[in-house]
């Protein structure tokens, strides 16, 4: 499973994220390409039935009168078939108000049952002169069809089969054209009226609602397309409400066919134009039902409206009863009896209104698929994430509003919604994408912090270790002379950070003299510690080798020149003073004079004369040593330069303050003294860092002893 | 760090300003990185002009130190010149004018430089 996870994760991001949506782009333009044999045909047709919905074709003028054989005509005239003189009464009713074309949606292909014949083999008894003496009902209704402008109905078949009749009349002239022609519709035969009324009316028009008999050509029994104009066993015929529109125009009514580079372009009868299919299908733009137009077979029998109802109008007859099935749906959701297409057909042909897709449709609309997933393919990456739905929503808006201004301009059918919905696989891996990247990016972000959290605890762990390890380098001096009556001593070190490059000492030579010493490394924090170990070391060894301070730093120089590529210093101070006699022999590196406090005033060890630069700031610097003799009760104190410069932001702490700091009672315990020094110095900065460590030794002479 | 140089008398003089603390020696370090390069022998001699400097820590000292180490054995000449009371006082303490030469003013330091 995670192996899977992995694989799908790399895929998705594959040639930075590119790689997959271009591919999956691929997929979607083949599968456009073919999208008549795709489940998204669905999604087309329900798109393009949407447009109609949303804007259906008005119907202002009523050019069609349906005469409709309901139920009401059933209850008065009885079962259908109806007998044909009952029809030709109710053609005859009709033509009295000298329609334009009656269209009859019906199909006469056998005798009437009433005719002679058919009574003759019902009754052998019945002699011939009986039969001659009958009235015969097909031949009222050709004299019938005869006297009006009628069109009869054929429905093409294209399988032979019983009863099948080729119809008699096709168009008179037509243009042939091999290469239009053979995208048209071709029937083997048809089912047609007898061959008695057929050459009684004015034409015969096809009424088949799609190009092979049996066959769904409707999506969902949704009937969206209509043959205009095919074959039957190779003589063209137009189809039914075309004929009629043919008829009504007589002399006027030629048929021109509009050829463009992929077949039919649009088909004209007189001054009228209907864009059609390559094929010679209509994409009828239906407009809302309405029981206007829709008189009852019955009424006009009984002659209940007035024959100029009919002057100058087209007629229909046909069913308009539940019990007789022939119903449609139309993209509107609705369900008409079929005459009503015919109906829709005429007035569409006369508005010279139809919904168009061009043969280039599809190239603009694969154009439009490539040039937006590649639009996305380049910019969504580069986006985030919320930025990037907002693209892609955007653009699929854009696409959406521009589907419904092409119907809204020109009827033009624009399939967005395959567009968007094919676009979306690529989308989605795109989007994958930049989520993973998100998310890889903030894991790693998370990562990091984890780890320089860890770091630096580790870090402030291992800092916590050196500066215990520093503090354990110092001598304890607490504990060290507490018991000597002699002298006292105090100190204190405070690092600016965790370690510094301070130190101090303080040590017997002998029996009585005590050394003391100070040191200030170049710089601060780590670095300086690690040298402030060596220096600190190297002062206590060779400290007690040498009788003279001076001779000592010396040596202490020699040996820390001897490994130091850093170049780093130290300033010291080392002085032996003779505990029991005062004597105090001392020799300085750079550091700051000590300050001596007796009987409350201060002055400062001279090194003006012996002291030198810091150690390792000159080679072999030739140190000398000096001595003065201390005074009972004089309080010695060594310090480095954090106390001195330590700063408040906008001045130093300096000598002064140090000197009025150190001016506390004779009696004060030198440790505490050190503290309230430092405290002193710590209230002095107040809350500015310290600037550098801060190093206290203070010493008191008690006077001399006898031994 | 800005170090804005001038020649005067044959020698490179450059203003140095400000505190030269732990922190800012890094800076100067670097900022005075390329004028060393320059240092050498047949070289101008090159002048710190300290007037504008009130404070330098141990860790500023050190970068002098290095620069004057480094002067010499190149052998060049690298001095500085100017310097206020108060960095006047840490040079006396540490001794540093023992290890860079020292001059009261620019144009004393010249006339000796240039000589």
């Amino acid at each position: 499973m995670k192996r899977l996870a992995g694989m799908l994760l790399v895929v998705i991001r594959a040639g930075r994220g590119r790689a997959l949506p271009l591919l999956l782009l691929a997929l979607a333009a083949g599968l456009f390409a073919r999208i008549e044999e795709s489940p998204l045909l669905t999604v087309r047709e329900a798109q393009f039935d949407h447009y109609q919905r949303w804007q259906p074709r008005s119907r202002d003028n009523e050019p069609v009168i349906i005469v409709g054989i309901d139920s009401q005509s059933l209850v008065e005239h009885g079962q259908w078939p109806w007998p044909r003189d009952l029809i030709a009464r109710l053609v005859d009713r009709i033509q009295a108000g000298k329609p334009l074309a009656v269209g009859v949606d019906i199909v006469f292909a056998e005798p009437d049952r009433y005719s002679p014949e058919v009574l003759g083999e019902h009754f052998p008894g019945l002699t011939s002169e009986t039969l001659a003496a009958l009235p015969d009902p097909d031949g009222e209704l050709a004299q019938a069809l005869e006297r009006a402008p009628s069109v009869l109905a054929v429905v093409g078949l294209s399988r032979d089969l019983p009863g099948a009749r080729q119809p008699s009349r096709p168009l008179p002239v037509y243009d042939l054209n091999a290469d239009r022609d053979r995208r048209l519709p071709h029937f083997v035969t048809a089912l047609a009226s007898r061959p008695q009324l057929a050459r009684a009316s004015a034409g015969e028009g096809l009424i088949n609602g799609s190009p092979k008999l049996g066959t769904a050509d409707t999506q969902r029994g949704v009937l969206r397309r209509m043959p205009t104009l095919a074959f039957i066993d190779e003589l063209p015929f137009l189809s039914l409400p075309l004929a009629m529109v043919r008829q009504a125009l007589g002399e006027g009514g030629t048929v021109r066919l509009e050829d463009g580079p992929h077949g039919l372009q649009a088909i004209g009868i007189g001054d009228y134009r209907l864009p059609v299919q390559p094929n010679g299908e209509l994409l009828l733009h239906y407009g809302r039902a309405s029981s206007h137009y829709y008189l009852s077979a019955a009424d006009v029998l009984a002659g209940v409206h007035p024959p100029d109802l009919f002057a100058a109008r087209f007629v229909l007859i046909g069913f308009n009863s539940t019990g007789l099935q022939d119903r449609v749906v139309t993209p509107l959701g609705e369900s008409l009896p079929g005459v009503d297409i015919h109906a829709q057909v005429i007035e569409s042909l006369l508005a010279g209104e139809a919904l168009q897709r061009p043969y280039w449709a599809t190239w603009m609309e694969l154009g439009v698929l490539l040039a937006s997933g590649l639009l996305l393919i380049g910019f969504l990456p580069i986006l985030r994430a919320r930025y990037a739905v907002g693209g892609f929503v955007a653009l699929a808006a854009m696409i959406v509003a521009g589907g419904h201004l092409a119907f809204l301009a020109g009827r033009y059918l624009f399939d967005a919604a395959s567009l968007i919905l094919l676009l979306s696989p690529s989308f989605i891996s795109l989007l994958g994408n930049t989520l993973v990247t998100a998310d890889a990016r903030r894991r790693r972000a998370e990562r990091q912090l984890q780890q320089s959290r860890e770091e630096t605890a580790r870090m402030n762990g291992e800092l916590d270790a050196a500066k215990r390890i520093q503090t354990g380098l110092l001598p304890d001096t607490t504990q060290l002379f507490a018991g000597d009556e002699r002298f006292a001593l105090g100190s204190l070190l405070e690092p600016a950070r965790a370690v510094g490059g301070d130190y101090y000492d303080c040590f017997m030579l002998d029996a009585s003299r005590l050394c003391l010493a100070i040191g200030d490394v170049s710089g601060k924090g780590l670095p300086a510690s690690l040298f402030m170990a060596i220096s600190k070391t190297l002062t206590g060894t060779l400290a007690r080798r040498h009788r003279q301070p001076g001779e000592a730093l010396q040596d202490i120089e020699i040996e820390l020149n001897r490994d130091n590529r850093e170049c780093l210093f130290v300033t010291a101070f080392v002085g032996i003073l003779d505990v029991d006699t005062g004597q105090l022999e001392y020799a300085c590196a750079g550091h700051d004079a000590p300050v001596i406090r007796r009987n409350g005033q201060f002055l400062r060890i001279d090194t003006s004369t012996v002291g030198g630069p810091p150690l390792c700031a000159a080679d072999h610097f030739p140190f000398a040593s000096a001595s003065m003799q201390l005074q009972a009760g004089d309080l010695l104190c060594l310090f480095t330069d954090g106390v001195t410069e330590a700063t408040n932001g906008r001045e130093m702490f300096g000598l002064t303050r140090l000197l009025s700091a150190l001016d506390a009672p004779e009696s004060t315990e030198l440790h505490a003294a050190a503290r309230l020094l430092r405290d002193a110095v710590r209230t002095f900065e107040a809350g500015h860092p310290p600037s550098d460590d801060l190093t206290l030794l203070l010493l008191r002479w008690n006077g001399p002893s006898e031994r | 760090m800005h170090l804005p140089t001038r020649e005067q008398a044959g020698v490179l003089i450059v203003s140095v300003s400000g505190r030269i603390d732990h922190t800012a020696s890094e800076e100067f370090t670097q900022a005075l990185e390329p004028l060393l390069v320059c240092c050498a022998r047949e070289h101008p001699p090159l002048l710190l002009d300290f007037s504008g400097v009130d404070y330098i820590s141990s860790a500023g000292l050190r970068v002098l130190m290095m620069a004057s180490r480094r002067a010499k054995v190149q052998q060049g000449v690298f001095a500085i010149a100017a310097l206020q009371p108060m960095v006047q006082e840490v040079f006396a303490i540490s001794r540093f004018n023992l290890i860079v030469p020292c001059h009261a003013t620019v144009d004393a330091a010249c006339k000796a430089l240039g000589a």
